[in-house]
């Protein structure tokens, strides 16, 4: 089983569809014990960020998480937002902390085009940095992935960088460090790419 | 590099599609489908008139789409509250379209923008010339009925400023016309904002397309005539764009 962290941001049935198209058991829940009990998690969300580590924190969920991810390594892979709430902190709205399991932090997307507009939106291509990531089994480097955001993560000092996107200037579109995963891009609505990768996840992580 | 996107746009009835001319329905392209492999996202309308009418049906038609379709939804139709928004993305929805609650109640965008972010919120436009702002373009609301004394370039500029992440500017005149994107229209509005703008009313062939990145300055462009759009259609266009200097996904 799946678990799909629910604190209350975002569309979670897309997930949760593609999920069940690849022929796993997804579980929308916030229930510590459900996700306990899932073999791997991931943390969707859109929307800003003080917002999610408030909801994360309403939910009791920050020291769930820390648990289950920092000291029995469960597989999770942050999408989007969940993605950046990986991160150290960042700059939307306020400076807010985040969950600090990957060392970077999340500021705002200045393309160094003035003409390129923010947010933003659409297919961009994704350039493997370290094409030896297990979630890139069968994705081609320059595999095109839709993105949709006005902030990003900067470069984590620690190497868990596994790929970049350019919008003026590249900045972090996947991670991994150890069993955390993330994406700032949406595999779950990027067509045949996406899937692959997020099936990568579901099966290899 | 990012793509321009090739956007197809669904209206529904009742649950049934249909596309629409001069804002009227016109129900003799039904029987056809999307290439979901190729298109880049597709934004479903519910443009049933009556406000009280029950939108199951088309909440279920969208509910089908996003089990299929795994690129953005963007869905809309009648979203007058936070509570409509919140519909619309549970039944399947990645974003939400507004158009007609954002002009009685601009703060909508707003509320949904400060709930979901503003990559959420696309605020539609519909605007069409207009004899009581001096020949020059007037936003109308309530499908195309209604003058509301706005320019869409103030309007665009006043949505992105309380959180649309998109606007898109929809010709009246243009609708079903098949004679290209107003460029003139669109040109104005995306030079307006500094968000993404989507084009929509008019596309009849692919040259079309390039022109209205090109001339109107659009990030994405919409297309409602489906009849062009059977099987392989979107690919055959998407490989023309590129072929003229557009960068797409192919």
């Amino acid at each position: 089983m799946i678990g799909i962290v629910d604190y209350g941001l975002g569309n979670l049935t897309s997930v949760a569809g593609a999920v069940s198209k690849l022929g796993f058991e997804p579980h929308i829940t916030s229930n510590a014990d459900a996700l306990t009990s899932a073999d791997k998690l991931v943390l969707p969300g859109v929307g800003a960020f003080p917002d999610g580590m408030a909801n994360l924190a309403e939910r009791g969920l920050i020291d769930v998480l820390n648990d289950l991810v920092l000291k029995r390594r469960k597989p999770i892979l942050g999408i989007c937002l969940g993605f950046q709430l990986l991160g150290r902190s960042s700059e939307e709205f306020r400076h807010t902390g985040g969950l600090g399991w990957i060392d970077a932090a999340v500021t705002r997307l200045k393309p160094g085009d003035p003409e390129l507009r923010v947010p933003h939106v659409g297919w961009n291509d994704l350039t493997q940095t370290r094409p030896d990531c297990i979630l890139f089994d069968g994705v081609a480097d320059q595999s095109l992935f839709y993105f949709v955001h006005s902030y990003c993560m900067e470069t984590p000092p620690d190497g868990s960088q596994v790929g970049t996107c350019d919008y003026g200037r590249p900045f972090t579109a996947a991670v991994q460090k150890g069993s955390v995963f993330g994406t700032q891009f949406h595999p779950e609505k990027s067509q045949q790419a996406g899937l692959t990768l997020l099936n990568n996840f579901l099966e290899k992580a | 590099m990012l793509r321009n996107r090739l956007i197809t746009v669904l209206t529904f009835n009742d649950g049934t599609l249909f596309r629409t001319k001069l804002f009227e329905p016109d129900y003799r392209y039904t029987h056809n489908f999307v290439d979901s492999w190729s298109v880049d996202e597709i934004v479903m309308l519910d443009v049933t008139r009556d406000p009280m009418a029950d939108r199951r049906a088309f909440y279920d038609v969208v509910t089908q789409f996003a089990r299929e379709c795994f690129v953005p939804l963007a869905v809309g139709g009648g979203i007058r509250t936070l509570d409509d928004a919140r519909r619309m993305m549970a039944v399947g929805g990645d974003k939400v379209v507004v158009n007609t609650g954002a002009v009685e109640r601009p703060e909508l965008i707003t509320e949904i923008a400060e709930a979901y972010g503003s990559q959420c919120v696309v605020l539609s436009i519909d605007a069409r010339k207009s004899d009581a702002l001096d020949g020059g373009y007037e936003v109308f609301s309530h499908f195309a009925g209604n003058p509301t004394g706005m320019t869409p370039g103030d309007w665009a500029r006043e949505g992105e400023r309380l959180g649309a992440g998109e606007i898109m500017i929809t010709s009246v005149e243009r609708d079903g016309s098949l004679q290209g994107y107003d460029l003139t229209l669109c040109r104005l509005v995306s030079n307006a904002v500094s968000v993404p703008v989507l084009g929509m009313a008019g596309a009849g062939n692919w040259k079309h397309f390039v022109e209205g990145v090109e001339q109107g300055g659009l990030s994405a462009v919409c297309t409602q005539n489906i009849y062009h759009f059977t099987e392989t259609s979107i690919a055959s266009a998407k490989k023309f764009m590129e072929k003229k200097g557009i960068p797409v996904r192919l």
